[in-house]
C-alpha cells in the first residue's frame, strides 16, 4: 500500500481529525508517567517518549474488566454480558515490541475457544505504530527476539521519524482508511524524498538465542532457578509490566443479589497463585515460580502455540524489578550453561 | 459452551443427596429447556459451578452422559465456593459453565477389561465412566472397582456400592483406613489392598483418581504388577480459574490441565517435565 510522508507539524491535525471519528488513544503523561489512555485532542499526546510503563496490552486485556453482571430476583438469576467497547478506537504511538506482543496474545485469546472480549477490542482498534527513536533506549533488546523496531508488521500504519517529517507506511486497509481522513496531509514521495528520507537503522546489541529454548529445557533441575529467585520479592511487577503475560484471576464484586464478575490481572509470581483449597501448592517456593515464568517465556508458550519466544525484549521487567532481576542476565546465564543436555 | 466462554448457564437444583458429613451430591437441571436437551458431555469432563457474588470452582461431572436431563455433581465443602454450594437447597439456582476439559478414553478402551481404583472423593469422576460403561455393557469387558475411604462414613455413593456389590458383572472391593464398630469389611489403605487383590494386567486398562499420595502408591503397585504406563489413566488437579486455557493458572509444563486434561495416561505424564514431582 506504499509509503507516504507527513510533515511533523501536520501530525496533530491528522490526529484531531481521527479523534472526531473514533476514540483516540495515545501515550499521555500523568505526573511524569507515560500511559496509553484516551485523549480528547492531540495536544494531550506525548510524541517524544521512550515507552509506557504499563504496556498497551491493557487496552485489549485490561487490568480489571467486568465480564458480566448478575441480578437475583427471588430465585431467578439474570446475567448480562458486559459490552467491551462502545466505539471503534485508534491507538497512536504503539511501539513495535508491543505490537508483536499483541500478535502473541492473539494466540492465547484468539484461538481455541475465542475470548470475545479481547477479540472485539482487537477487531475494533486500529494501530498507528511509531518507530522507536534511534538509537533506542539502552535497555531495549527486541532485536534479540527477532523484532525490528522499524517494521510495520502487525500495525495498520507505521510512522518513522526522519528529520522534519514522518515517513508513513500504510500496511492495511484500516490504515488506508485512517490516512484517507486527511488525504491532503500525506503527499506521496518524490524521487528525491525516496533517496534522502532514510530511517536511521537501529543499531542494537543482539544476542544469539537459537539455543535458548533447548538450553532452558535442559535446565529444569538446575540450581540456576534457585539462584535467580534469591533477590526476588515475589511482588509480581515483572508480570504486570510485561506485554506478553496473560495470567488473570476471576473475582465477583457486589452481593449475591446484584454484582459483577470481573477478571483481573494476576501474577504467577504470587505464592498463592497455584495454592489449592487442600493446602497443596505445586509451585511452593520462589524457585518453582520463577522457573515457571522463564519456562513460559522461553519454552512452553512457544511449544504450546507454535510461536517464537514469549518475550519481545521491551525491557520493562528488568527496568522495574525492585530486586534487580534482569531477564537479559537470565538469558546469558542459561546460554552460558555448558552441555546441560540431561 | 456458548460463544461467550465466561458466561455460565443458569441451572436449578432438583435434588440434594448427602453422601458424607462434608460431601453431597447436587442434581441440577439447566433452566433453558432447549439447552438442557442439547447439552452433551463426555465422562471425565468437568464444569465450573458459580455462586454469583461468591465465585466459581471446577467440579467433575459425576453423572453419565447416557442419562438424560439432569447433571450430577458431588461436592466436598472445603472453602468459599464449595461451602456456598452446600448452602443451596432444592429449587435454588446456580451457574454451570461447561462442559470443560478432555475426557476419559471411551472408544480406545472398547473390548478391554477395566479396573477402577478410587480413593475418597476420587470416586465421583470415575463414576461417570463406570456408568457409561455399564450402560454400554456389550462394548466393554469385565469391570473391577476398588474403592477406599478414611472411614465407613466417608464412603460416597453408598447406595450404588450396594448395588454394584450385588451386580454379577461388577467386582467391587471396598476398604476403609479405619473401621468403626459396625464395619465388617476390609481395613487398610488402597495401595496395599490393591496389591492383595492383584488384578492381572492382561487386556486391562486401569483408571485411578484420589489424593495425590494414593495415586502415587497405586501407580507404583500397578507397575509392579506389570501394567504399562499407557494403560494407567488418571486425572490431575490444579488450581483453576478460567477453565478454558487462558488464565495461565493450571499449567504443568506446556499443558493446561483445564484444557488438555484433566485426564492423562502415565505415558503422557512422563513426557511433561515436573508432572510427576510429588
Ligand atoms: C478438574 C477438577 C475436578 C474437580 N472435581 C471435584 C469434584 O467432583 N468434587 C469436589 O468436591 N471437588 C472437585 N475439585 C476440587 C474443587 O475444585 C476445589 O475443592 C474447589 O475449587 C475449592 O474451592 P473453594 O472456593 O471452596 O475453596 P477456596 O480455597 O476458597 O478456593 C478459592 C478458589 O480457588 C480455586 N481452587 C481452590 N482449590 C482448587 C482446587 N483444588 N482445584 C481447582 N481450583 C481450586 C477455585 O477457583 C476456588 O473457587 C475438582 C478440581 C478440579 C481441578
Ligand atoms: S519484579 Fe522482580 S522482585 Fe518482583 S516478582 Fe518479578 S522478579 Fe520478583
Ligand atoms: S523484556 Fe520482560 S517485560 Fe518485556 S516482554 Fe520480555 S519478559 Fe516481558
Ligand atoms: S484454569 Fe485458566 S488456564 Fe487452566
Amino acid at each position: 500500500m506504499g509509503r507516504k510522508k507527513i510533515q511533523k507539524s501536520d501530525l496533530s491535525r491528522w490526529l484531531d481529525r481521527i479523534a472526531q471519528e473514533h476514540e483516540l488513544i495515545g501515550p499521555a503523561e500523568d505526573d511524569g508517567v507515560i500511559r496509553f489512555q484516551p485523549v480528547e485532542s492531540s495536544a494531550e499526546i506525548a510524541v517524544e517518549f521512550g515507552n509506557s510503563v504499563i504496556p498497551p496490552k491493557s487496552l485489549f486485556f485490561p487490568a480489571a474488566e467486568s465480564l458480566f453482571s448478575f441480578h437475583k430476583r427471588g430465585k431467578e438469576i439474570e446475567l448480562e454480558a458486559t459490552e467491551p467497547l462502545d466505539r471503534d478506537r485508534v491507538v497512536f504511538g504503539i511501539r513495535n515490541c508491543d505490537v508483536q506482543s499483541l500478535s502473541l496474545l492473539d494466540h492465547v485469546f484468539g484461538q481455541d475457544l475465542e475470548d470475545i472480549y479481547y477479540q472485539e477490542r482487537r477487531a475494533r482498534t486500529a494501530l498507528i505504530a511509531l518507530a522507536c527513536p534511534t538509537p533506542p533506549r539502552s535497555s531495549c533488546f527486541c532485536t534479540t527476539f527477532g523484532i525490528d523496531p522499524l517494521s510495520s508488521e502487525g500495525s495498520d500504519v507505521l510512522l518513522t521519524d526522519v528529520d522534519d517529517v514522518y515517513l508513513v507506511d500504510v500496511a492495511t486497509e484500516k490504515g488506508e482508511g485512517l490516512v484517507s481522513l486527511a488525504e491532503d496531509l500525506f503527499p506521496g514521495l518524490t524521487d528525491d524524498d525516496t533517496r534522502q528520507l532514510q530511517p536511521r537503522p537501529a543499531e542494537m546489541k543482539k544476542v544469539d538465542i537459537s539455543q535458548l529454548r533447548e538450553k532452558t529445557e535442559a535446565l529444569w533441575e538446575d540450581e540456576l532457578w534457585q539462584k535467580i529467585s534469591l533477590p526476588c520479592l515475589g511482588c509480581g511487577i515483572c508480570t504486570y509490566v510485561c506485554p506478553t503475560c496473560h495470567c488473570f484471576d476471576i473475582v465477583d464484586v457486589g452481593s449475591t443479589l446484584d454484582g459483577e464478575r470481573y477478571r483481573c490481572w494476576d501474577s504467577c509470581m504470587y505464592s498463592d497463585f497455584a495454592l489449592m483449597a487442600s493446602g497443596e501448592n505445586p509451585r511452593p517456593t520462589k524457585r518453582e515460580r520463577i522457573r515457571n515464568r522463564y519456562f513460559h517465556k522461553f519454552s512452553t508458550f512457544a511449544s504450546r502455540h507454535g510461536t517464537g519466544h514469549a518475550c519481545v525484549g521491551c525491557a520493562r521487567c528488568l527496568v522495574h524489578c525492585p530486586g534487580g532481576v534482569e531477564i537479559t542476565e537470565v538469558i546469558k546465564d542459561i546460554l552460558a550453561k555448558e552441555g546441560a543436555s540431561g | 459452551m456458548g460463544d461467550n466462554i465466561y458466561l455460565p448457564w443458569i441451572a436449578t437444583i432438583t435434588e440434594v443427596r448427602p453422601e458424607t458429613p462434608d460431601t453431597s451430591t447436587f442434581v441440577v437441571a439447566i433452566d433453558d429447556s432447549q439447552l438442557r436437551e442439547s447439552f452433551t458431555y463426555l465422562p471425565g469432563q468437568f464444569a465450573e459451578l458459580s455462586i454469583f457474588g461468591v465465585g466459581e470452582c471446577p467440579v467433575g461431572i459425576a453423572s453419565s452422559p447416557t442419562w438424560e436431563g439432569a447433571l450430577e455433581f458431588c461436592v466436598r465443602a472445603v472453602g468459599t465456593v464449595t461451602n456456598a454450594i452446600h448452602d443451596l437447597d432444592v429449587g435454588d439456582k446456580l451457574g454451570v459453565r461447561g462442559p470443560l476439559g478432555n475426557s476419559w478414553p471411551t472408544s480406545e478402551i472398547e473390548g478391554k477389561d477395566l479396573l477402577f481404583i478410587g480413593g475418597g472423593i476420587g470416586l465421583p469422576p470415575l463414576r461417570s465412566l463406570i456408568h457409561y460403561v455399564l450402560d454400554n455393557r456389550e462394548r466393554y469387558g469385565a469391570v473391577e472397582i476398588i474403592y477406599g475411604a478414611r472411614s465407613p462414613q466417608d464412603l460416597v455413593y453408598k447406595q450404588e456400592l450396594k448395588q454394584w456389590e450385588e451386580q454379577s458383572d461388577v467386582d467391587l472391593y471396598v476398604t476403609v483406613d479405619a473401621g468403626d464398630g459396625a464395619w465388617e469389611g476390609p481395613v487398610g489403605f488402597v495401595p496395599p489392598f490393591l496389591r492383595e487383590i492383584n488384578p492381572t494386567p492382561e487386556n486391562k486398562v486401569a483408571f485411578t483418581c484420589g489424593p495425590p499420595i494414593m495415586i502415587k502408591l497405586v501407580v507404583e503397585a500397578l507397575e509392579d504388577m506389570g501394567y504399562v504406563d499407557a494403560n494407567i489413566v488418571t486425572t490431575l488437579e490444579m488450581k483453576m480459574k478460567c477453565g478454558v486455557g487462558k488464565c495461565g493458572r493450571c499449567n504443568i509444563g506446556d499443558r493446561y490441565i483445564c484444557r488438555d486434561g484433566p485426564v492423562f495416561s502415565f505415558e503422557q505424564l512422563r513426557q511433561i517435565p515436573g508432572a510427576l514431582e510429588a
